[in-house]
């Protein structure tokens, strides 16, 4: 049995004392899972992934990474743990150039100079990237920038990896050449999407989400063919699934 | 192009030339923000009436502005907001300095045009050695070296992370002018009615992302203070590059250069 990563034990969250965004949810994830965090719109995937984060750290329950809690003593910890990668890019990416940005996590964790140069270019060859290095962040593509955000969290050689929406604004080409980085990186990733057929490719377990609570967790195959579970919770059968043309 | 379309591509583009691989940008940060203290101090310290003494002063931006591969127009066309303000100051000048120094032919020359030439001239250099540090020095550098000068973290970082939010709102708020131009297409300007919610939207939009932006540098390790890597070494021609542009400002400052290379031509 491989190693845990992350247990998530009766987690619920609201803002402010309003109505409960999560409640009681409840799952572990292992060493080479890929999860897929499916759902509509507005039933917790992004503020879940943000929790496991520690984005938000005063929800009720337990949630550990590796066995740390995750709670505001032990941030730093969790944080050299987990890469997060935003569904906005310009969010994520805020140096000049691509090598400045994907250089930030290292220099912040007190690595000489010689071992920066090589995260970086680790992380960018791990995307493929390496003509992008000194390419400023601006002149860049939205599929350029998705990547650099990518190799960003690379870069801290993460034990997971947690990205919310990957595949939104990405053309089929950036798209395949995603899944295909995805499915190169051996260990834990969460990702949440609304994206069926990018799930379909990239994650052999996925937890489906409504309304704040997990639905269904197993097989992405099983939950994805499964057409009155999908549409009874927002959703509908991938498109490769439907009979028409896939991505 | 929009005018915070083109204030983004303009902060972007001064982004560009400090990314350049030219000469001018590869020499240490500290020695370029050093030399151009001195030399705003040098011209500053001129008289008010050592107008040809200020003149050779230029032979520094002539000559960097060639080294370095910069456009002067485009400088100009940059500063074309604060050059103005700069030769406002010494606007009223020969209103109240009306004693007579020379004659042009008939024109009669005054002691107060001579001194706000002089003053124009020396707001003119000044932004223009400011101008220099900043196409050829990334933001990042320069922090770097206000490190360097043992400014205090706090300070430095707030003024690296505020040229970046300027960048966010400034990108935030053409998002908001292009969605209401586009549903106001006959009107010029923004209605005043909406100013407010206008406002409102931009502060609150601008305040989420650059909560984003700072939720992404935590998340990679940021604890509050930016780590530039290992130290960037001056090395010797930075040192002789520093030392020979004192040198020639010290003598622009101490003799009257261009007065001695004039008398050479006369008999």
């Amino acid at each position: 049995m491989s190693h845990i990563h992350i247990n998530v034990d009766q987690v619920s969250f609201s803002y402010e004392h309003g109505e409960k965004i999560l409640e009681d949810i409840t799952f572990t994830a292992r060493e080479h899972d890929a999860i897929g965090l499916i759902g509509a719109n507005g039933v917790g995937k992004s503020t879940l992934l943000k929790l496991l984060v520690g984005l938000n750290t005063e929800y009720e329950g337990s949630i550990r990474v590796e066995e740390i809690p995750v709670e505001k003593a032990t941030l730093p910890r969790v944080r050299e743990k987990v890469g997060y990668v935003f569904q906005d890019s310009d969010s994520q990416l805020f140096m000049t150039t691509a090598y400045e940005d994907i250089a930030f996590a290292p220099r912040n964790y007190g690595l000489s100079q010689a071992e920066v140069d090589s995260r970086v270019q680790h992380a960018l060859e791990m995307v493929h990237i390496e003509h992008l290095r000194d390419k400023q962040i601006y002149k860049m593509s939205g599929g350029e920038k998705k990547l650099v955000s990518i190799a960003t969290i690379l870069s801290m050689i993460p034990d997971i990896i947690l990205m919310d929406e990957p595949s939104v604004a990405l053309d089929p080409r950036n798209r395949r050449n995603l899944i295909h980085i995805l499915n190169e990186f051996e260990h834990l990733k969460i990702i949440a999407s609304h994206d069926l057929d990018f799930i379909l490719d990239t994650c052999n377990r996925t937890i489906l989400m409504a309304d704040g609570k997990i639905i269904a967790d197993g097989a992405t195959r099983e939950i994805l063919e499964n057409r009155a579970l999908l549409e009874e919770n927002g959703l509908e059968l991938p498109y490769c699934m439907q009979g028409k043309q896939t991505c | 192009m929009s005018k915070l379309s083109k204030a983004i591509y303009e902060i972007h583009h001064m982004d560009t030339l400090a990314n350049q691989n030219q000469w001018m940008n590869r020499i240490h940060p500290l020695v370029k923000f050093v030399l151009t203290v001195f030399y705003i101090g040098t011209v500053v310290s001129f008289p008010k009436y050592d107008m040809a003494g200020l003149a050779g002063m230029m032979v520094y931006p002539l000559v960097v502005f060639i080294i370095g591969d910069l456009s002067f127009l485009d400088s100009i066309y940059r500063l074309r907001i604060v050059l103005p303000l700069v030769c406002f100051v010494g606007l009223f000048n020969p209103f109240f300095d009306r004693v007579p120094v020379g004659t042009l032919g008939s024109f009669t020359i005054t002691a107060g045009m001579i001194s706000m030439v002089t003053l124009m001239l020396k707001g003119i250099l000044t932004v223009l050695a400011s101008y220099i540090l900043i196409a050829t020095t990334t933001i990042e550098k320069l922090c770097y070296a206000l490190r360097l000068l043992h400014v205090p973290a706090f300070f430095v970082t707030q003024l690296m992370l505020t040229y970046r939010y300027v960048s966010v709102l400034l990108a935030e708020a053409n998002r908001i002018m292009q969605a209401y131009s586009l549903r106001a297409p006959n009107q010029k300007g923004v209605h005043f009615k909406v100013w407010g919610s206008l406002t409102g939207q931009l502060l609150l939009r601008s305040m989420d992302r650059a909560g984003e932006v700072y939720e992404s540098m935590c998340l990679r390790g940021y604890t509050g203070e930016y780590h530039f890597g290992d130290a960037i070494h001056a090395r010797g021609k930075d040192y002789l590059y520093l030392l020979f542009w004192c040198c020639i400002f010290a003598l622009f400052r101490l003799l009257p250069v261009l007065n001695l290379i004039g008398g050479l031509f006369v008999a």
